[in-house]
Protein backbone atom coordinates (compact mmCIF):
# COMPACT_ATOMS: atom_id res chain seq x y z
CA UNK A 1 0.00 0.00 0.00
CA UNK A 2 1.20 3.46 -1.35
CA UNK A 3 0.29 7.30 -0.15
CA UNK A 4 -0.46 9.47 -3.36
CA UNK A 5 2.42 11.70 -3.04
CA UNK A 6 5.66 11.64 -1.30
CA UNK A 7 8.18 14.33 -0.60
CA UNK A 8 10.60 15.36 -3.64
CA UNK A 9 13.82 13.51 -3.20
CA UNK A 10 15.15 16.93 -2.55
CA UNK A 11 13.15 18.41 0.01
CA UNK A 12 13.33 17.74 3.94
CA UNK A 13 9.96 17.77 6.01
CA UNK A 14 8.70 18.11 9.74
CA UNK A 15 5.56 17.71 11.03
CA UNK A 16 4.32 20.07 14.74
CA UNK A 17 3.76 17.75 17.69
CA UNK A 18 0.29 18.97 17.06
CA UNK A 19 -0.22 18.37 13.46
CA UNK A 20 -0.89 21.80 12.78
CA UNK A 21 2.20 22.08 10.68
CA UNK A 22 4.46 20.99 8.35
CA UNK A 23 7.29 22.56 7.44
CA UNK A 24 9.16 21.46 4.24
CA UNK A 25 12.84 22.31 3.23
CA UNK A 26 14.42 22.64 -0.15
CA UNK A 27 17.63 20.52 0.36
CA UNK A 28 20.64 21.68 0.30
CA UNK A 29 19.70 25.60 0.12
CA UNK A 30 16.42 26.30 1.85
CA UNK A 31 13.70 28.28 1.93
CA UNK A 32 12.01 26.63 4.15
CA UNK A 33 8.24 26.31 3.22
CA UNK A 34 5.69 26.49 6.36
CA UNK A 35 2.11 24.59 5.31
CA UNK A 36 -0.36 25.77 8.31
CA UNK A 37 -4.00 24.33 8.84
CA UNK A 38 -6.05 23.60 5.43
CA UNK A 39 -2.46 23.43 3.56
CA UNK A 40 -1.24 21.08 6.56
CA UNK A 41 -4.00 18.85 6.60
CA UNK A 42 -3.84 18.00 2.39
CA UNK A 43 -0.02 17.60 2.78
CA UNK A 44 -0.50 14.53 5.53
CA UNK A 45 -3.40 13.23 3.80
CA UNK A 46 -1.69 13.06 0.36
CA UNK A 47 1.32 11.63 1.77
CA UNK A 48 -0.51 9.28 3.91
CA UNK A 49 -1.82 5.51 2.62
CA UNK A 50 -3.28 4.02 1.33
CA UNK A 51 -3.52 6.94 -1.95
CA UNK A 52 -6.94 5.90 -2.65
CA UNK A 53 -9.69 7.86 -1.37
CA UNK A 54 -6.79 10.36 -0.10
CA UNK A 55 -9.04 13.87 -1.16
CA UNK A 56 -12.17 12.24 0.47
CA UNK A 57 -10.28 12.22 3.63
CA UNK A 58 -9.43 16.00 3.22
CA UNK A 59 -12.99 16.94 2.48
CA UNK A 60 -14.68 14.52 5.34
CA UNK A 61 -12.06 16.49 7.56
CA UNK A 62 -13.46 19.73 6.63
CA UNK A 63 -17.12 19.00 6.47
CA UNK A 64 -17.23 19.73 2.81
CA UNK A 65 -17.89 17.65 -0.52
CA UNK A 66 -15.14 16.03 -2.15
CA UNK A 67 -16.70 17.81 -5.34
CA UNK A 68 -16.49 21.10 -3.69
CA UNK A 69 -12.71 20.85 -2.61
CA UNK A 70 -11.60 18.93 -5.35
CA UNK A 71 -10.37 21.50 -7.95
CA UNK A 72 -8.63 24.07 -5.37
CA UNK A 73 -6.70 20.62 -3.61
CA UNK A 74 -5.82 19.77 -6.92
CA UNK A 75 -4.54 23.41 -7.85
CA UNK A 76 -2.37 22.91 -4.62
CA UNK A 77 -0.66 20.19 -4.82
CA UNK A 78 0.13 20.98 -8.32
CA UNK A 79 1.44 23.96 -6.46
CA UNK A 80 4.06 21.81 -4.75
CA UNK A 81 4.70 19.68 -7.55
CA UNK A 82 5.85 23.26 -9.14
CA UNK A 83 8.20 23.62 -6.38
CA UNK A 84 9.64 20.00 -6.40
CA UNK A 85 8.08 19.66 -2.81
CA UNK A 86 6.02 16.51 -3.84
CA UNK A 87 6.18 14.07 -6.23
CA UNK A 88 3.34 11.55 -7.38
CA UNK A 89 4.25 8.25 -5.78
CA UNK A 90 5.16 5.26 -7.69
CA UNK A 91 2.03 2.99 -8.04
CA UNK A 92 2.73 -0.91 -6.52
CA UNK A 93 3.13 -3.37 -9.33
CA UNK A 94 0.29 -6.06 -8.99
CA UNK A 95 0.44 -8.57 -6.90
CA UNK A 96 2.75 -6.59 -4.73
CA UNK A 97 2.51 -7.21 -0.88
CA UNK A 98 0.53 -4.14 0.80
CA UNK B 1 -4.19 27.99 1.50
CA UNK B 2 -1.75 29.13 3.76
CA UNK B 3 1.62 28.46 2.37
CA UNK B 4 4.51 30.76 3.47
CA UNK B 5 7.97 30.91 2.78
CA UNK B 6 9.48 31.25 6.06
CA UNK B 7 12.27 33.19 4.38
CA UNK B 8 10.13 35.96 3.81
CA UNK B 9 10.08 38.08 6.76
CA UNK B 10 6.60 39.87 6.45
CA UNK B 11 4.37 36.89 6.28
CA UNK B 12 2.56 36.79 9.47
CA UNK B 13 2.32 33.32 11.52
CA UNK B 14 4.87 31.91 9.34
CA UNK B 15 7.80 31.62 11.83
CA UNK B 16 10.18 28.59 12.17
CA UNK B 17 10.41 27.21 15.49
CA UNK B 18 14.45 26.98 16.56
CA UNK B 19 14.34 23.06 16.75
CA UNK B 20 12.57 22.97 13.19
CA UNK B 21 15.43 24.80 11.80
CA UNK B 22 18.64 22.51 13.39
CA UNK B 23 16.57 19.74 12.30
CA UNK B 24 16.62 20.90 8.67
CA UNK B 25 20.34 21.99 9.22
CA UNK B 26 21.40 18.32 10.10
CA UNK B 27 19.49 17.14 7.18
CA UNK B 28 21.01 19.75 4.94
CA UNK B 29 24.95 18.23 6.19
CA UNK B 30 23.54 14.70 5.46
CA UNK B 31 22.49 15.98 2.37
CA UNK B 32 25.28 17.14 0.97
CA UNK B 33 27.45 14.50 2.75
CA UNK B 34 25.62 11.45 0.64
CA UNK B 35 26.15 13.61 -2.76
CA UNK B 36 29.57 14.09 -2.27
CA UNK B 37 30.98 10.94 -0.57
CA UNK B 38 31.85 12.22 3.19
CA UNK B 39 31.79 10.40 5.64
CA UNK B 40 29.92 12.74 8.81
CA UNK B 41 27.95 11.41 12.44
CA UNK B 42 25.28 13.80 13.80
CA UNK B 43 25.96 14.29 17.17
CA UNK B 44 24.74 16.16 20.71
CA UNK B 45 21.68 18.49 20.02
CA UNK B 46 18.37 17.17 17.87
CA UNK B 47 20.58 14.12 16.68
CA UNK B 48 20.79 13.08 20.62
CA UNK B 49 18.91 9.96 21.73
CA UNK B 50 16.35 11.55 23.10
CA UNK B 51 15.80 9.21 26.38
CA UNK B 52 19.85 10.32 27.56
CA UNK B 53 18.53 13.43 28.37
CA UNK B 54 14.77 14.38 28.47
CA UNK B 55 13.92 17.64 27.28
CA UNK B 56 16.92 18.40 26.95
CA UNK B 57 17.49 21.89 24.49
CA UNK B 58 19.65 22.93 21.80
CA UNK B 59 20.95 25.59 19.82
CA UNK B 60 23.16 24.62 16.88
CA UNK B 61 23.64 21.45 15.00
CA UNK B 62 26.90 19.63 15.77
CA UNK B 63 27.92 16.99 13.27
CA UNK B 64 31.41 15.17 13.52
CA UNK B 65 33.23 14.93 9.82
CA UNK B 66 35.83 12.01 9.11
CA UNK B 67 39.30 14.58 9.11
CA UNK B 68 39.97 13.96 5.84
CA UNK B 69 36.88 14.83 4.60
CA UNK B 70 36.79 18.14 6.58
CA UNK B 71 38.12 19.96 4.06
CA UNK B 72 35.75 18.64 0.89
CA UNK B 73 32.25 19.27 3.38
CA UNK B 74 33.92 23.04 4.33
CA UNK B 75 33.87 23.48 0.29
CA UNK B 76 30.34 22.30 -0.50
CA UNK B 77 28.68 24.12 2.60
CA UNK B 78 30.33 27.08 1.08
CA UNK B 79 28.16 26.64 -2.30
CA UNK B 80 25.14 26.21 -0.60
CA UNK B 81 25.09 29.17 1.37
CA UNK B 82 26.75 28.78 4.37
CA UNK B 83 29.19 31.13 5.76
CA UNK B 84 31.83 30.41 7.97
CA UNK B 85 31.85 33.03 10.72
CA UNK B 86 34.50 31.14 12.81
CA UNK B 87 37.53 28.83 12.29
CA UNK B 88 39.08 25.89 13.55
CA UNK B 89 41.56 27.63 14.79
CA UNK B 90 40.05 30.02 16.66
CA UNK B 91 36.64 28.27 17.76
CA UNK B 92 37.59 27.34 20.88
CA UNK B 93 41.08 26.05 23.16
CA UNK B 94 41.00 22.62 21.87
CA UNK B 95 40.58 23.85 17.95
CA UNK B 96 37.82 21.56 17.05
CA UNK B 97 34.95 22.50 15.16
CA UNK B 98 34.77 25.68 13.04
CA UNK B 99 31.07 27.51 13.02
CA UNK B 100 29.09 28.12 9.88
CA UNK B 101 26.09 30.03 9.32
CA UNK B 102 23.07 29.41 7.35
CA UNK B 103 19.81 32.28 6.55
CA UNK B 104 17.15 29.38 6.80
CA UNK B 105 18.93 26.71 8.72
CA UNK B 106 20.72 28.10 11.55
CA UNK B 107 23.87 27.98 13.12
CA UNK B 108 26.36 24.83 12.18
CA UNK B 109 29.54 23.54 14.34
CA UNK B 110 31.50 21.44 11.87
CA UNK B 111 33.91 18.83 13.81
CA UNK B 112 37.27 17.79 13.08
CA UNK B 113 38.18 16.13 16.55
CA UNK B 114 35.45 15.64 19.27
CA UNK B 115 37.71 16.67 22.07
CA UNK B 116 38.71 14.20 24.69
CA UNK B 117 38.43 11.41 22.04
CA UNK B 118 41.75 9.85 20.35
CA UNK B 119 44.05 8.35 19.67
CA UNK B 120 43.39 9.74 16.78
CA UNK B 121 41.25 12.18 14.71
CA UNK B 122 40.74 9.70 12.50
CA UNK B 123 40.57 6.40 14.67
CA UNK B 124 38.55 8.23 17.42
CA UNK B 125 35.94 8.68 13.86
CA UNK B 126 36.59 4.61 12.74
CA UNK B 127 35.73 3.57 15.87
CA UNK B 128 32.69 5.98 16.51
CA UNK B 129 31.61 5.03 12.99
CA UNK B 130 31.89 1.23 13.09
CA UNK B 131 29.02 1.25 15.25
CA UNK B 132 27.00 4.19 14.25
CA UNK B 133 23.07 4.00 13.81
CA UNK B 134 20.91 5.92 12.52
CA UNK B 135 17.49 8.77 13.31
CA UNK B 136 15.69 10.97 10.86
CA UNK B 137 16.06 14.61 11.61
CA UNK B 138 14.13 17.41 9.51
CA UNK B 139 12.97 14.24 7.17
CA UNK B 140 16.64 12.77 6.53
CA UNK B 141 17.78 9.23 7.85
CA UNK B 142 21.25 10.86 9.81
CA UNK B 143 24.01 8.84 10.74
CA UNK B 144 24.56 8.62 14.78
CA UNK B 145 26.77 7.12 17.20
CA UNK B 146 25.25 3.88 19.23
CA UNK B 147 22.78 5.03 21.87
CA UNK B 148 26.12 4.33 24.70
CA UNK B 149 28.46 6.30 22.34
CA UNK B 150 26.52 9.41 22.13
CA UNK B 151 26.18 8.96 25.98
CA UNK B 152 29.92 9.06 26.52
CA UNK B 153 30.40 12.32 24.00
CA UNK B 154 27.78 13.82 26.02
CA UNK B 155 29.94 13.37 29.35
CA UNK B 156 32.91 14.45 27.26
CA UNK B 157 30.92 17.64 26.29
CA UNK B 158 29.91 18.24 29.92
CA UNK B 159 33.38 18.10 31.31
CA UNK B 160 34.75 21.03 29.28
CA UNK B 161 31.37 22.74 30.49
CA UNK B 162 32.74 24.12 33.78
CA UNK B 163 30.05 25.52 35.81
CA UNK B 164 27.31 25.06 33.31
CA UNK B 165 24.07 24.21 34.54
CA UNK B 166 22.69 22.13 31.61
CA UNK B 167 26.59 20.23 32.03
CA UNK B 168 25.66 19.34 35.15
CA UNK B 169 22.24 18.28 34.92
CA UNK B 170 23.72 16.24 31.45
CA UNK B 171 26.33 14.71 34.45
CA UNK B 172 22.83 13.84 36.94
CA UNK B 173 21.17 12.21 34.10
CA UNK B 174 23.79 10.50 32.48
CA UNK B 175 26.39 9.20 35.08
CA UNK B 176 25.33 9.81 38.62
CA UNK B 177 21.99 8.31 38.44
CA UNK B 178 23.54 5.40 36.11
CA UNK B 179 23.08 1.96 37.56
CA UNK B 180 26.63 -0.47 37.12
CA UNK B 181 25.51 -1.97 33.76
CA UNK B 182 25.12 1.50 32.20
CA UNK B 183 28.20 2.70 33.59
CA UNK B 184 30.10 -0.20 32.51
CA UNK B 185 28.84 0.18 28.81
CA UNK B 186 29.99 4.10 28.96
CA UNK B 187 33.33 3.42 30.24
CA UNK B 188 33.88 1.00 27.54
CA UNK B 189 33.49 3.73 24.98
CA UNK B 190 35.48 5.83 27.23
CA UNK B 191 38.16 3.19 26.91
CA UNK B 192 37.72 2.37 23.37
CA UNK B 193 37.51 6.29 22.55
CA UNK B 194 41.04 7.02 24.55
CA UNK B 195 39.27 9.27 26.15
CA UNK B 196 40.51 8.67 29.78
CA UNK B 197 42.24 12.15 30.57
CA UNK B 198 38.74 14.04 29.46
CA UNK B 199 37.14 11.94 31.17
CA UNK B 200 38.15 11.51 34.33
CA UNK B 201 37.00 15.67 35.04
CA UNK B 202 33.83 13.36 35.51
CA UNK B 203 35.25 11.10 37.58
CA UNK B 204 36.92 13.82 39.20
CA UNK B 205 40.41 11.95 39.30
CA UNK B 206 41.70 15.30 36.65
CA UNK B 207 44.50 15.55 38.78
CA UNK B 208 45.55 11.94 38.49
CA UNK B 209 46.56 13.06 34.84
CA UNK B 210 49.38 16.23 35.66
CA UNK B 211 51.80 15.03 33.57
CA UNK B 212 49.52 14.91 30.12
CA UNK B 213 50.61 17.45 27.96
CA UNK B 214 46.95 17.98 27.26
CA UNK B 215 45.98 18.60 31.49
CA UNK B 216 46.12 21.82 32.00
CA UNK B 217 43.50 22.18 28.78
CA UNK B 218 40.91 19.90 30.62
CA UNK B 219 41.62 21.97 33.69
CA UNK B 220 41.25 25.54 32.33
CA UNK B 221 37.85 24.16 30.67
CA UNK B 222 36.65 22.17 33.33
CA UNK B 223 37.72 24.90 36.37
CA UNK B 224 38.09 28.16 34.25
CA UNK B 225 40.95 30.22 34.02
CA UNK B 226 42.38 33.51 32.22
CA UNK B 227 42.46 34.09 28.58
CA UNK B 228 46.50 33.61 29.61
CA UNK B 229 45.61 30.41 31.33
CA UNK B 230 43.41 28.90 28.08
CA UNK B 231 46.65 30.02 25.68
CA UNK B 232 49.42 28.67 28.13
CA UNK B 233 47.18 25.42 28.33
CA UNK B 234 46.96 25.20 24.66
CA UNK B 235 50.80 25.77 23.85
CA UNK B 236 51.64 23.00 26.00
CA UNK B 237 48.87 20.34 24.46
CA UNK B 238 50.23 21.56 20.83
CA UNK B 239 52.55 18.93 19.89
CA UNK B 240 56.02 19.80 18.68
CA UNK B 241 58.12 22.94 18.87
CA UNK B 242 56.56 23.83 15.37
CA UNK B 243 53.00 23.49 16.37
CA UNK B 244 53.84 25.43 19.94
CA UNK B 245 54.72 28.27 17.78
CA UNK B 246 52.22 28.59 15.64
CA UNK B 247 49.70 28.22 18.69
CA UNK B 248 51.28 31.16 20.38
CA UNK B 249 51.68 33.27 17.67
CA UNK B 250 47.71 32.31 16.85
CA UNK B 251 47.12 33.77 20.13
CA UNK B 252 48.21 37.61 19.31
CA UNK B 253 46.53 37.51 16.03
CA UNK B 254 42.79 38.88 15.79
CA UNK B 255 40.36 36.92 14.78
CA UNK B 256 38.74 38.58 12.29
CA UNK B 257 36.11 36.35 11.39
CA UNK B 258 34.88 36.30 15.52
CA UNK B 259 35.55 40.36 15.19
CA UNK B 260 32.76 40.56 12.10
CA UNK B 261 30.65 38.92 13.75
CA UNK B 262 30.84 41.12 17.37
CA UNK B 263 30.70 43.90 15.21
CA UNK B 264 28.02 42.67 12.60
CA UNK B 265 29.51 44.42 9.93
CA UNK B 266 33.10 43.96 7.91
CA UNK B 267 35.71 44.51 9.91
CA UNK B 268 37.82 47.95 8.93
CA UNK B 269 41.81 48.26 9.28
CA UNK B 270 42.18 50.08 12.11
CA UNK B 271 39.34 47.94 14.22
CA UNK B 272 41.66 44.96 13.31
CA UNK B 273 44.76 46.95 14.81
CA UNK B 274 43.01 48.44 18.13
CA UNK B 275 41.87 44.52 18.87
CA UNK B 276 45.53 43.10 17.87
CA UNK B 277 47.18 45.46 20.82
CA UNK B 278 43.61 44.68 22.83
CA UNK B 279 43.45 41.34 23.00
CA UNK B 280 47.25 40.85 25.26
CA UNK B 281 46.03 44.07 27.22
CA UNK B 282 42.98 42.12 28.25
CA UNK B 283 44.76 38.87 28.95
CA UNK B 284 46.71 41.01 31.30
CA UNK B 285 44.06 42.47 32.87
CA UNK B 286 42.41 39.32 33.41
CA UNK B 287 46.15 38.38 35.17
CA UNK B 288 46.89 40.79 37.35
CA UNK B 289 43.36 41.13 38.56
CA UNK B 290 43.34 37.52 39.44
CA UNK B 291 47.16 38.17 41.04
CA UNK B 292 45.91 40.53 43.00
CA UNK B 293 42.52 38.31 44.39
CA UNK B 294 45.10 36.11 45.18
CA UNK B 295 47.03 38.49 46.87
CA UNK B 296 44.19 39.36 48.45
CA UNK B 297 42.83 36.10 49.52
CA UNK B 298 46.01 35.10 50.90
CA UNK B 299 47.01 38.52 53.13
CA UNK B 300 43.14 38.03 54.63
CA UNK B 301 44.52 34.77 55.32
CA UNK B 302 47.35 35.48 56.91
CA UNK B 303 45.66 38.11 59.07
Amino acid sequence: MTAAYRPGPDAGVTVSDDGQCVYVAHLPGGPIVVLEGAAALIWVEATTEPATGWVARVAEAFGQSEEVIAADVAAFVADLGARDLLVTAPTEAPGTPG
Amino acid sequence: MATHEATEAPAAGATVPLEVRIGFAHACLQWIADRCGADLLHVKGAALDPTLVPGRGFSDADVLARPEHVRMLLDELRHHGWELINSFAYGSSFEHSATLRHSDFGLLDLHRIYPGTGPTPGRAFDTLWAERTTRVLGGVECAVPSRDAQAALLLLHAARGGSDPKAAHDVDWVWTTADQARRARILDWVERLDAGLGFSVITGTLDDHRDDPAYDLWRVASRGGTRMDEWRARVRAAHGLRAKLTVASRSVLVNVEHLTIVRGRPVTRREIVAEFFGRPARGLREQVARRARGSRATGEREQ
